[in-house]
């Protein structure tokens, strides 16, 4: 069987670690052998994000060193992974050995939803789900990786849903890791925007790929809005034939 | 123009509470971005368009101070005075005295945003020359007194009804209307009249061709070209990133500038202009003045990754698509460029320390980076300026943040680098940040997250995390 590494970054280990076992439950499912380095910490981001370059290049070379050998990384995550992918080149640009690992690396690294479809080809997994599905696209997701269409693919394959647009799917929703704590009326306002377009879809479900989204969303979903809930694809995907909690 | 980038947040606030301001902001992004879309739409490979307008950028900004030789060379030649000013108060200074000692008694002035940056409305006016803006949307935020809240329409956000009561009080206008087309009519008669008896003309610089020594002018009013053309003096003011190599780049970059502006294949006006009136001409002036200003870009020419900056041509794509600009418009960002144009230029001309909020204040969301036709990688930029900052960097003028925050990322990285200690780490945190939590959820926090706290959740920290739960995983497994 093919064995596959998992890339659970910190918000999901540490808050929503149940997103790990579903990672892991979908990656069985689609026939992978999922394995996880107990070495994984911090991809080094939020350093990176606030500036702190020489200790986020410290975080790099420790993922590195534990993710070096793999064949392929998956994780359901965009920012951590783009970081990973793009940032880590960067960082190390000075330094030969490292960037070359660093590059060599960036090839083997994919999202969760990117793997399924693009590296699988498998856009079924066996989910079902009765109800209306929205997608916001995550930043990093679709403008640092790419990816779009994988995410509806899976989507559209689970049984029973049905998949409506969202408005402004493609605006970020305010959460930017240290922007949403330094500027949090900016934030509150960009997400509010986000969270009246989903209502405004009638939609059951906002899917989306993305823990950082998914915190704020329903950060602010759960205060002022009790009754809706987002959740991440895997969540989606991996609790199939019954309820998804919602 | 005062520059007041210090109060990004307490501007920011007073706007977002300006429900008007906040339901303009609604509707014009989408509009234009729409526009710009089918503008883009109309070449026939859009991808390849933008790349070949970001390579012309690219070849600007590397072989900048050669072009700009080559533009003087031409330009002089073609019988205009090329002066470099160093400074703002280098080029306002000529151009203050170039009035002074012509005895000109006031001059109209095409939208410039260089003579924001430079503040010489307030030089003339101060020293009794009175400036007339002449573009619609500059002359009604000069009436109001506002900086410009948008790069392309600077009075973009003002209501129909305060322009009509201005036009009343300040504009001669006599019956009240909210027609926009009469309301641009009775503009025009006011500004018009200011044409007939012009003595000197002040217009910014879309491009300067180096091969040729043009100037090329892009607008949809018409007041640029009066502008350039009524009188006998005219001076250009260009900040020197603003030359091209030739006419065919000068061409393609044209395409890209006025789909990005508005959406439009060609702007209502260009007017190309190379050296003052000859003999054998009808019109143009007399005397052409091009003032080249650096005001401290050539500082960080050495900078290969800050001078990225200098690619922008001021389309003004990047705010039509910023989420934080269509949360707070353009007044929070305090000076004359605003949104992420703003953010990457502004820190460089007025240092690190001043300009925090704004290469902060990003969710580094990249939809700038995507539409941009220079090619500039905003969110890579304001990384960039972060790290400058955390350490001070003399040359950027960065600030070194407090001893607080460094110790917490050196931890946060030493844990990181160290399995054992980040597993601790964890679960050292978990009770403290759970001391709040009731039934899975935190809903309050006091210290640096009580803004993220007051009007959102977070669920507390399960008593095991993903790292703890896959050992059960893996024994499952192996049984």
């Amino acid at each position: 069987m093919k064995k596959v590494s998992m890339f659970i970054p910190c918000t999901v280990d540490i808050m929503l670690p149940e997103i790990g076992e579903q990672t892991f439950c979908l990656l069985e499912r689609v026939g992978v052998s999922p394995i996880y380095h107990e070495e994984q910490t911090c991809c080094g981001q939020p350093a990176l994000n606030a500036g702190y370059v020489d200790e986020a290049r410290k975080s790099a070379k420790h993922f590195i060193e534990v993710f070096g050998d793999d064949d392929a990384v998956v994780s359901p995550s965009g920012s951590c992974l783009h970081t990973a992918k793009y940032r880590y080149p960067e960082l190390l640009s000075d330094e030969p050995v490292w960037l070359r690992r660093a590059e060599e690396l960036s090839s083997r690294l994919f999202e969760l939803s990117q793997y399924i479809v693009d590296v699988l080809g498998v856009e079924d997994v066996g989910a079902s789900f009765e109800g209306t599905i929205t997608y916001h696209e995550s930043c990093h997701i679709l403008r640092g990786l790419g990816i779009s269409e994988q995410p509806k693919k899976l989507i559209n394959a689970v049984n029973g849903a049905e998949f409506i647009p969202l408005n402004n799917a493609d605006k970020c929703c305010g959460f930017g890791g240290e922007f949403a704590k330094d500027y949090p009326d900016i934030s509150e306002a960009m997400v509010n925007d986000k969270v009246q377009n989903f209502i405004a879809s009638g939609a059951d479900l906002l899917v989306l790929c993305e823990p950082g989204c998914l915190l704020n969303i329903n950060g602010y979903l759960s205060r002022n809005h009790p009754g809706k809930r987002a959740l991440h694809i895997a969540t989606l995907l991996a609790d199939t034939g019954r309820e998804v909690r919602s | 123009m005062n520059i007041q980038t210090e109060q990004f947040v307490e501007v920011a606030r007073r706007e977002m509470a300006d429900l008007t301001s906040r339901a303009f902001l609604q509707l014009l992004p989408p509009v234009i971005a729409a526009m710009r879309k089918a503008g883009m739409a109309t070449f026939p490979d859009p991808d390849a368009a933008n790349e070949y307008s970001r390579a012309i950028r690219a070849e600007v900004v590397a072989r900048l101070p050669e072009l700009l030789e080559e533009f003087e060379a031409n330009a002089t030649a073609r019988g205009a005075t090329v002066i470099w000013a160093r400074d703002a108060k280098e080029a306002n200074d000529f151009i203050l005295n170039l009035a002074l000692e012509r005895g000109i008694k006031y001059v109209t002035k095409g939208k410039s945003m260089v003579s924001e940056e430079l503040g010489t409305n307030d030089v003339l006016i101060r020293n009794g020359i009175e400036a007339f803006e002449t573009d619609l949307g500059e002359f009604i935020a000069q009436q109001l007194h506002r900086p410009p809240f948008h790069i392309v329409g600077p009075a973009v956000n003002v209501s129909v009804q305060e322009v009509c009561d201005l036009f009343m009080e300040k504009a001669g206008m006599e019956e009240p209307t909210t027609d926009p087309v009469e309301l641009g009519y009775a503009a025009r008669l006011y500004l018009r009249d200011k044409f007939h008896h012009l003595e000197m003309g002040i217009t910014g610089v879309n491009m300067a061709v180096a091969e040729t020594g043009s100037i090329i002018n892009v607008e949809n009013e018409g007041n640029i070209r009066l502008t350039k053309s009524s009188p006998r003096i005219q001076v250009s003011v260009m900040s020197i990133e603003k030359v091209v190599p030739n006419m065919e780049d000068a061409m393609h970059v044209l395409r890209l500038l006025c789909r990005n502006c508005t959406g439009q294949s060609i702007s209502s006006y260009v007017s190309i202009d190379t050296g003052p009136k000859k003999d054998d001409e009808i019109d143009g002036p007399e005397e052409l003045y091009i003032v080249i200003v650096d005001n401290g870009r050539s500082d960080l020419y050495g900078d290969v990754k800050a001078r990225e900056a200098l690619r922008c041509i001021r389309c003004g794509a990047c705010l039509n698509h910023c989420p934080v600009y269509a949360t707070i418009g353009g007044y929070p960002y305090g000076w004359a460029y605003s949104g992420p144009m703003g953010q990457v230029l502004n820190p460089l001309l007025l240092g690190l320390e001043r300009t925090q909020d704004l290469y902060r204040a990003c969710t580094l969301c990249g939809a700038c980076k995507e539409v941009c036709p220079s090619g500039i990688d905003h969110p890579s930029m304001f990384l960039y300026y972060r790290s400058k900052d955390v350490k001070g960097d003399g040359e950027l003028k960065g600030k070194k943040r407090d001893w607080k925050e460094v110790s917490i990322f050196k931890l946060f990285t030493l844990a990181s680098t160290l399995p054992w200690f980040w597993n601790m780490g964890i679960r050292l945190l978990r009770p403290l940040y759970n001391r709040n939590a009731e039934n899975g959820v935190v809903t309050h926090m006091s210290g640096p997250f009580e803004g993220w706290f007051r009007t959102r959740n977070l669920p507390a920290i399960p008593s095991k995390t993903f790292h703890e739960r896959w050992k059960n995983i893996r024994e499952k497994r192996s049984s």
